[in-house]
């Protein structure tokens, strides 16, 4: 066994500077025992003879000892100390302490009281405050204070195992009314002053209640505390297995606990998909599963599965690591594989009429969420078929329709109704809020920007969408010579690839700013411009030149100046001209919606129409309020819509998923334990090669060939059942059972091993209460 | 015709053998002078569900004896003065676990300086480390008390470690007529061991920590199981002789000590010649006897306390010396002194020193001339 | 990562036992344990702090039955039991649960003769490079440069390279075992849990008390050790195969942290640099021995 007690018997007086001497010793009535309760890595032994040091600065006789046991960090301990003007004879333990200094509060159950004299000090290190103890030690001076924290907060000793002797020493000078400064003399002369700020914090915390209950000793005290004589078991005669009683919980000073945060995936989806959910599902329990959580908030993953520019792929947790999970893979994966079984209709207790205007994104989105929840929902479409800009605008090479067709089949099940060709006026629109409980306008950006510039009604020159819809609608055409697009967005770059496949020789892209302002999807642009489509950057078109037809489109050079409130750099325009000479000019330079189809009395406040005051049961979704632009946002603005009239319509208060305004804790790379995880390449999606893509419409993108890519997914902040904790917890004290784990809070000893261990921060370190 | 390391050895595989049946023999064993024919005929025995584990050192085969026992084995070893002085730490935690080794010590000085003869000094040196001991006077009951040894270590009113002691080379390289006994006999006579604490598949710890007032607890049951040796000593005494049809010694055997004036107090081969003394002086009309202390561990209180009945002086020979105090048997021995006797320690015969008759007759005399007990006198020394 | 289906009554190291919290020797005891399930084992431990998270009679914190031997004699205590199971065909493990003082130390002369004699025995060592019973002196296991309570300022001698000294016993299995490779760890216990003869495992255990680290850190200085080179994770059979079982990236970044994370190496003031020349040195004989045999 570890024998470091030291005796520091006798000693002289050293003096204390700016203190009364005579006054403080006069108050200590010797001989005084002091007995010290503590669990091992506290410094309980220290702190017996950090108490008989600061004595002996009054020229005081001091004796101090530990009671060394076998235990280890956590396990209770006892140390003692004696005080008195004369050498110290007595050897034995103390029984019948004067001043009791209890280090942790749980100490209190295991008899540290005992054998405490009617009148004696107790100082007691707990978070609690002085009223909780009412009833409690009445018969004691009782002294409080927060050492713990304080040396916590001062950084003395690990997390799990504070060492809070020094900051209790500071608490206990105040009790005893000894003066600070003879504390401070004495960690300055241990070389302990880093400590002494935590004393001194103490000092000034401690809260002291007198004794209540009469004081009555010394008489009442007994003498000594033997035990009676217990049987024990000869060694011959022990045969069970008797397993040890000790609950090492109460060594704990924290705790852990699972916890679930948001991934940044999750947080980024603009339609608001549990990413890490679906593809958690997916990777443990297969595609149906998955497919189940996907559909819970994306009507059309084939399509957004396509079509999405992927902001959480950009926010994944893995990007700087080995690259983004790729999740749009995923999403299409599931989306196209997974069978399109019907969707469980919730019966809705009070089913209602809801009109959405528009068969967009937005519209299909908000249609399906209240399809789902049991509502009756008719889409008015101005086209034959539903999908509008998907339908109309994104070329077949990236949206097949066939895709779209089978991601809409889930919508015909659900019983939504379509009633196409309907052309939506003001008048119209007022009469339909009449016919319905609601109506959603979500009509989307339909009309295109024209910029205005020499040259557009040239022969040659068309709209982007005009002519991306009509070659979707009627077939390749046939084009020759130079194309130039004016636009930097997904709709310009649709143009290019479809001028191309019809048989452009060049095609060049004229955008104001730099690539990396292109608003257009990344993957998008590098496929363009491996299919020979030509970038044409920081130039602002001026003028389109020609007689009868196109010959050329001016452009100015442009330098890129400060970033405006997008953050892209503002573009300036200089007087450097040049010509591209071309024989098509097609106009992709933005849309707008249709503001006029809403009645000029309506007042559009929050995506909610009113009639003056009051709210009336129009609301707008998608583009048309708010132009975000991706078909993931439309989604999400469908759904959270579709939720807001079903709140109106049924005043329950049932809020919208990832409807909440206040920003969660995301899980940010730095929270995870990358070296979990070992570099794995991305499974890149396939694309058709480019000799053979150019000269049809045959879809380019073909997608992942398998959904192994989920095991990628860190699944950041969702317990991903790894079993890391359960594996390097040292007490074993952690067990599954089925999808969850359990801690033995009676055994654990807060280590936090688990915690730090766990590789995805689904797991978090709290205090003890 | 066998020596003592041969006798001790047979019979601790008769012993081996007999616990077939149980659980089987295992012994640890490691070479030195003079118990190194003992341990190497252990060897070459083929023990029916026995094995022996040569070792590294003695500390080691006593280690290898305590696994074995803890075990529920028969076990068995033997070492001598320097050996055992290893092995002790070992030797005590046997004791302290309470299993029932038995050893026998080829009883030799502990060096330096080096001197492979003999001394009680080795045995004596563990006199307090919770084993029983036995001190033989010749080779036939070398043979014999090992074979009562596991007898006595085995029984559940006293489960504890024998050292059997012989003097080395005196017995241990002596060959003498010994008589041997046959399997079945011994069969008979040790029963297969069924150790109450044998460690099996039951969670327990063996040896654990314990608290200051439980390991009293334990010295003192430790203690009490010692004073029953006695009682199972008589009981296997008489058994023994029912069966192999001789009687092994009495704890102390007393030689004309009948109306003796003086009486001479001896353990191991001394006493012989000691006998021998008395025979003579007797003759010659002086009124001694001899004592002879065969089992030392448990102290044989009332048998000495009876055969000092009546004597006024009593002769302390010791072969060996506890140094600063005197002859660890006089130290025993002295306790029982009544006022106003005299008890006088004679150290002769350290490393195997040849204690002749001469050498007792001059503690007689001295013994019987002294008025009061003085310090120890080393007889023979330098000669 | 291995999957425990169920455990929660069969501790061998049970919940409620004294060791310090994130103590990596009970670690060890919960992989051990899952790893090798239901098989019988006795455990035999030598003065160590296994043998006092025992706890007090009558009591047991260990969940199989257990006999404290004298530090310098696991090995051979081992033998006895193992030889007297044989004796009666019993199919129990005798397992030897050392520290380092057990082992590269006072335990040496009876490891060294059991392994010999090729006993049946499993030999753990769980390795916290100090004697953290007594509260932390320096044993031949302390590294160079790191301190202890009895060698302030850093010891000088590199640790004894214990792996060849029992590989040159010729035993059928010893590895080295890292707690923060489970998988290895995992297929180490269980392979020479079966085994005949005498195996030895060494186990790189740290001891947040006496490395004076943070008891959370201490899988994530396994990982450091055994990603920097410090403590090579390799499996030698029949003391002549050597196989390296965890290739090391021998990162300087890993070393400066694992140094950084305990406050043993302070006083020494020694520099990764300095550790660094000791991997390569030693790294250079493990590549030798393992010729081209790695198990990565």
């Amino acid at each position: 066994m570890n024998t470091k007690a030291k005796d520091t018997e006798g000693s002289e007086n050293r003096g204390v500077s700016g203190c009364d001497l005579k006054s403080v010793l006069s108050k200590i009535k010797l001989p005084l025992e002091i007995r010290i309760h503590g669990r091992g890595g506290q410094g309980g032994v220290t702190c017996a003879k950090l108490c008989a040091l600061v004595y002996s600065r009054l020229g005081l006789f001091a004796q101090t000892f530990g009671d060394y046991g076998m235990e280890r960090a956590g396990a209770p301990i006892r140390a003692y100390t004696r005080i008195d003007g004369n050498p110290i004879k007595n050897r034995n333990k103390i029984y019948t302490p004067g001043h009791l200094l209890i280090l942790d509060p749980s100490l209190l159950e295991s008899g540290a009281l005992v054998g405490a004299p009617h009148g004696s000090m107790v100082l007691l290190n707990t978070p609690d405050r002085l009223s909780s103890f009412h009833g409690f030690c009445e018969e004691f001076r009782f002294a409080i204070v927060n050492a713990t924290q304080i040396a916590r907060k001062h950084g003395i000793g690990a997390s799990s195992v504070v060492i809070v002797n020094t900051a209790f020493v500071g608490a206990y000078a105040r009790v005893v009314s000894l003066p600070i400064e003879m504390v401070r003399e004495t960690y300055s002369s241990l070389g302990l002053l880093n400590d002494f700020a935590a004393a001194q914090e103490a000092y000034d915390a401690v809260n002291i209640r007198e004794a209540i209950t009469p004081v009555r000793f010394p008489d009442e005290a007994p003498d000594s505390v033997p035990g009676s004589p217990v049987e024990v078991i000869p060694l011959t005669e022990l045969t069970q297995d008797m397993p040890t009683p000790l609950k090492t919980g109460s060594w704990r000073t924290q705790a852990p606990k699972y916890v679930t945060l948001t991934p940044p995936c999750n947080y980024a989806c603009p339609a608001g998909n549990d990413v890490v959910g679906f593809i958690q599902k997916f990777h443990n329990f297969g595609l149906e599963a998955s497919s189940e959580i996907l559909l819970a908030t994306q009507p059309l993953p084939s399509v957004c599965g396509r079509v999405c520019p992927a902001p959480c792929m950009e926010s994944c947790n893995r990007a700087l690591y080995d690259g983004a999970v790729n999740i749009r893979g995923l999403e299409r994966w599931i989306g196209d594989h997974a069978s399109n079984y019907p969707i469980p209709v919730k019966a809705s207790a009070n089913p209602k009429t809801v009109a959405i205007i528009g068969g967009g994104p937005a519209g299909i989105s908000a249609a399906y969420f209240l399809a789902r929840a049991g509502h009756k929902v008719d889409i008015l479409d101005n086209q034959a078929k539903l999908g509008g800009v998907l339908r109309n605008g994104i070329p077949a090479y990236r949206l097949p329709e066939d895709v779209l067709d089978r991601d809409l089949e889930r919508l015909e099940a659900l019983g939504v109704s379509h009633r196409p060709h309907e052309l939506i006026t003001p008048l119209r629109l007022k009469q339909i809020a009449l016919e319905y409980h609601a109506v959603i306008v979500a009509t989307g950006q339909a009309e295109s920007i024209i910029p205005r510039l020499a040259g557009v009604d040239l022969p040659g020159v068309e709209q982007g969408l005009t002519f991306l819809n009509r070659v979707k609608s009627k077939g390749r055409e046939n084009i020759r010579g130079t194309v130039a697009v004016i636009g930097g967005g997904n709709t310009a770059l649709d143009c290019a690839g479809t001028t191309l496949r019809c048989g452009a020789d060049k095609v060049v892209i004229v955008y104001r700013r730099g690539q990396t302002e292109m608003p257009a999807i990344k993957e998008e642009i590098r496929d363009i411009l491996v299919e020979g489509v030509e970038l044409v950057l920081c130039r602002q078109p001026v003028r389109i030149i020609g007689d009868k037809a196109v010959t050329g489109l001016e452009v100015a050079e442009v330098e890129l100046g400060d970033p405006d409130e997008s953050g892209r750099k503002r573009p300036l325009v200089t007087n450097n001209l040049s010509v591209i000479s071309c024989d098509h000019v097609l106009i992709a330079v933005g849309q707008t919606a249709n503001r006029g189809i809403l009645p000029s009395d309506w007042v559009v406040t929050k995506q909610r129409v009113y009639a003056g005051e009051e709210p009336t049961n129009v609301w707008l979704a998608g583009d048309f309020s708010a132009a975000e632009g991706t078909v993931a946002h439309a989604i999400g603005s469908g759904r959270k819509i579709a939720m807001d009239v079903m709140n109106c319509l049924s005043d329950s208060t049932e809020s919208c998923v990832g409807n909440s305004s206040s920003i969660p804790e995301l899980v940010s790379a730095d929270n995870i334990n990358l070296f979990c995880f070992p570099r794995r390449e991305i499974l890149e999606d396939i694309h058709l090669d480019v000799s053979t893509r150019t000269h049809s419409f045959e879809e380019v993108n073909l997608g992942i060939l398998s959904g192994e890519e989920s095991r990628r997914c860190l699944s950041c902040g969702n317990c991903a059942h790894c079993d890391a904790c359960l594996i390097y917890c040292p007490e074993g004290i952690i067990t599954r059972s089925g999808q969850d784990y359990l801690i033995n809070l009676d055994y654990c000893k807060g280590c936090g091993i688990c915690v730090y261990e766990c590789p995805r921060h689904a797991m978090e370190m709290s205090l003890k209460s | 015709m066998i020596t003592g390391n041969h006798a001790a050895a047979t019979a601790a595989v008769l012993a081996g053998r007999a616990n077939r049946s149980g659980r089987g023999f295992c012994s640890g064993v490691y070479p030195i002078t003079p118990s190194t024919e003992c341990m190497e005929f252990l060897c070459l025995q083929d023990i029916e569900k026995g094995h022996v584990v040569k070792v590294e050192s003695e500390h080691s085969a006593m280690a290898v004896c305590i696994g074995a026992s803890v075990s529920g084995a028969r076990s068995f070893t033997t070492t001598a003065g320097n050996g055992l002085i290893y092995m002790a730490e070992n030797v005590m935690v046997a004791a302290f676990l309470r299993l029932p080794v038995v050893m026998v010590v080829g009883n030799r000085a502990v060096g330096p300086p080096w001197n492979i003869w003999t001394d009680h000094s080795d045995s004596l040196a563990l006199r307090d480390s919770g084993w029983i001991q036995i001190y033989c006077g010749n080779n036939q009951e070398v043979f014999d008390a090992v074979l009562i040894a596991f007898r006595i270590a085995e029984d559940h009113r006293v489960l504890m470690p024998v050292m059997v002691c012989q003097e080395g080379f005196v017995l241990s390289h002596t060959m003498a007529l010994t008589e041997i006994a046959d399997q079945t006999q011994v069969d008979q006579f040790l029963p297969q061991l069924n150790l109450p604490h044998r460690l099996a598949q039951t969670p327990r710890v063996v040896g654990s920590f314990t608290s200051s007032r439980m390991i009293e607890a334990h010295r003192e049951q430790h203690h009490n199981a010692m004073r029953m040796a006695w009682d199972v000593y008589t009981e296997a005494q008489t058994d023994f002789e029912k069966t192999f049809d001789r009687r092994p010694p009495d704890p102390v055997v007393t030689y004309r000590t009948e109306d003796a004036e003086l009486v001479l107090v001896s353990m191991g081969t001394i006493a012989e010649t000691v006998n021998r003394v008395v025979d003579n002086l007797r003759d010659r009309g002086l009124r001694i006897g001899s004592v002879r202390v065969t089992m030392f561990r448990p102290f044989p209180f009332d048998a000495l306390k009876k055969a000092f009945t009546g004597i006024s002086r009593i002769a302390v020979i010791d072969r060996d010396i506890s140094l600063g105090f005197g002859g660890v048997l006089w130290g025993e021995v002295r306790s029982l002194a009544q006022p106003g006797m005299v008890v006088q320690n004679y150290v002769s015969g350290l490393g195997g020193g040849d204690v002749r008759p001469e050498h007792v007759e001059q503690m007689v005399k001295d013994a019987l001339e002294r008025k009061t007990t003085g310090p120890s006198i080393f007889v023979g020394v330098g000669e | 990562m291995n999957r425990p289906e169920s455990y929660q009554n069969s501790h061998l190291l049970r919940p409620g036992n004294t060791n310090c919290g994130g103590c990596g020797m009970s670690i060890a005891f919960q992989m051990f344990k899952r790893s090798i399930g239901d098989t019988p084992v006795q455990l035999v431990l030598p003065a160590c702090c296994a043998a006092v998270a025992a706890g007090g009679f009558p009591f047991s914190a260990y969940g199989a039955p257990v006999l404290l031997s004298t530090f310098a004699s696991a090995a051979s205590t081992a033998t006895g039991m193992a030889q007297v199971a044989r004796l009666n065909s019993e199919d129990i493990r005798v397992v030897c649960w050392a520290g380092d003082g057990g082992t590269y130390d006072i335990g040496m002369a009876s490891l060294s003769g059991a392994a010999e004699r090729n006993e049946d025995i499993l030999f753990i060592c769980y390795d916290n490079e100090i004697y953290g019973n007594t509260g932390g002196q320096r044993s031949s296991a302390t590294p160079a440069g790191a301190g202890a309570t009895n060698i302030l300022k850093g010891k000088i001698e590199p640790k004894k390279d214990i792996m060849s000294i029992i590989a040159a016993h010729g035993i059928p299995y010893a590895a080295t075992v890292s707690l923060a490779d489970p998988d290895d760890a995992r297929r180490k216990f269980q392979r020479s849990i079966k085994e005949k003869g005498f195996r030895f495992l060494l186990i790189l255990s740290p001891c947040p008390t006496g490395w004076k680290s943070d008891p959370s850190m201490t899988i994530e200085l396994v990982r450091l050790a055994v990603r920097s080179g410090l403590f090579p994770v390799l499996e030698v059979e029949n003391g002549s195969r050597w196989t390296i079982n965890v290739e090391p990236d021998f990162s300087k970044d890993d070393l400066a942290r694992y140094v950084s994370l305990q406050r043993r190496f302070k006083k020494s003031e020694i520099k990764p640099d300095e550790m660094g020349a000791e991997i390569d040195l030693k790294w250079k004989t493990v590549r030798m021995l393992a010729g081209c045999n790695t198990g990565v």
